[in-house]
C-alpha cells in the first residue's frame, strides 16, 4: 500500500516541481542498523546535492 | 435539448418507478437543482444550457447523495452527463449509493463543453438525447509537462498562493463524501492559519482525490481563485492510469481503486 502511494507521491511531486528524490521510502527493521544508517547517508548526501528546497528559500 | 430528457422523466414518474427527479430546473433567470416528483411540473425541466450549451451544471450526485440517506427506501433518478455517470459507478463502488434505487437519464455533452473540459468521454454509456462527440486529451496536462521542473514549481507555487481557503473545491466535489476531511486534519493542515500552507494543502486533497476524481471540473469552476485544479487532478489520474491501469468512473461499479486495495506495487 504504502509502496504504492509513495510511486504516486513521486510523480505528483515531479508535476508541481519539486525534486521526487526529496521522497524515499525504505523498510529497515530494528535490528538492521547497518542497513539503517547506510540508507540514511545515501539519502542525506542526495538531498545536500540537491541543495536546499525551493520550498524552503521562498518560506 | 429538454423534450426526449422531458419524455423519458414523465414516463419514470408517471409509471411510478421513480418517487422524483433531480434535474435542473429554471427560475427568475438561474438554472438550480430541483427535485421534480410530479410528472407535470416538468415544463419547468432543464438540462443546464443556460447561455451556451451546458454552461450550467452542478453536482447532482451530491444532492442524490443526501437525499437518498433521508430516504433509504426510495427510488430516485438524475440528469447524468458523462462525467455524472462516472461519479454514479464510483459512489457504487465506494458503497455510498444502491445502485437498484438509481435511475439515470443521461444526455451527451455538445462538442464547445466536451473540448473545453477536455473530457475524454463526453457522454454517458446510454443517452436519451444529444450526439456522441469524440473524447479529447489532457492538453493542459501536457502544457505542464513540458515545462521544466524550476518552472513548474514557480507556476504551481504561484497559483497555490491565490487560494483563499473556502474549501469551494471540496464542498462542491460530488466525490467528496467523507465524514471527516484530511482538509480539516490538524496533523495535515493548520486549520486556523490563512493562507493555506503551500503547496501541502493542495497537494493534500490531489492525493486524496487519487483513484476518485472523476474529471468532472466543478471545483475548478467554483474556485474563486481561478486555480486550475482541474489540471492537477487530470495529472492525479494519469499517474493513477499509468501505474495501476485504473481509471475511476471508466472501470466497472465495484472494482476498487488500487490505493484502497494490496495488491501490485508499480513496477519502478
Ligand atoms: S474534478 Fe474536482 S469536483 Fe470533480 S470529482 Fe475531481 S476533484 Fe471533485
Ligand atoms: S475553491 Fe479555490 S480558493 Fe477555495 S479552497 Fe479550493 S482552491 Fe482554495
Amino acid at each position: 500500500m504504502t509502496t504504492k502511494r509513495v510511486a504516486v507521491m513521486k510523480e505528483l511531486l515531479s508535476f508541481t516541481g519539486i525534486e521526487p528524490d526529496r521522497l524515499r521510502l525504505e523498510w529497515v527493521s530494528a535490528a538492521e542498523g547497518p542497513k539503517f544508517a547506510q540508507a540514511i547517508s545515501e539519502f542525506t548526501s542526495r538531498i545536500k546535492t540537491l541543495g536546499p528546497s525551493r520550498l524552503k528559500v521562498a518560506a | 435539448m429538454s423534450e426526449k430528457v422531458r419524455a423519458k422523466v414523465k414516463d419514470l414518474l408517471d409509471s411510478g418507478r421513480i418517487k422524483g427527479f433531480l434535474g435542473l430546473r429554471q427560475a427568475d433567470g438561474h438554472l438550480g437543482p430541483h427535485l421534480f416528483t410530479d410528472g407535470r411540473e416538468l415544463d419547468a425541466l432543464a438540462v443546464g444550457d443556460l447561455k451556451r450549451p451546458g454552461d450550467t451544471r452542478y453536482p447532482l450526485n451530491k444532492q442524490l447523495l443526501t437525499l437518498m440517506r433521508c430516504d433509504p427506501d426510495d427510488s430516485f433518478g438524475v440528469l447524468v452527463r458523462g462525467c455524472d455517470e462516472r461519479g454514479l459507478k464510483t459512489l457504487i463502488t465506494w458503497n455510498q449509493v444502491d445502485p437498484a434505487k438509481v435511475v439515470a437519464v443521461g444526455i451527451a455533452c455538445p462538442p464547445e463543453l466536451a473540448a473545453a473540459c477536455e473530457c475524454l468521454k463526453p457522454y454517458p454509456d446510454e443517452f436519451v438525447d444529444g450526439g456522441k462527440v469524440e473524447g479529447s486529451t489532457f492538453a493542459s496536462v501536457a502544457t505542464v509537462d513540458a515545462l521544466d521542473l524550476h518552472s513548474r514549481l514557480t507556476h504551481w507555487l504561484h497559483e497555490f498562493s491565490k487560494c483563499v481557503k473556502c474549501y469551494g473545491c471540496r464542498d462542491i466535489c460530488p466525490m467528496c463524501f467523507c465524514k471527516e476531511c484530511s482538509l480539516e486534519q490538524e496533523d495535515l493542515i493548520h486549520t486556523g492559519d490563512l493562507p493555506p500552507e503551500n503547496p501541502i494543502f493542495h497537494l493534500t486533497r490531489a492525493v486524496h482525490m487519487a483513484g476518485r476524481c472523476i474529471d468532472c471540473g466543478l471545483c475548478n469552476e467554483a474556485c474563486p481563485a481561478d486555480i486550475p485544479l482541474r489540471t492537477l487532478y487530470k495529472k492525479v489520474a494519469e499517474i493513477i492510469a499509468q501505474e495501476f491501469d485504473y481509471r475511476p468512473g471508466y472501470v466497472e461499479p465495484g472494482e476498487k481503486p488500487p490505493l484502497n486495495i494490496l495488491g501490485e506495487a508499480p513496477e519502478h
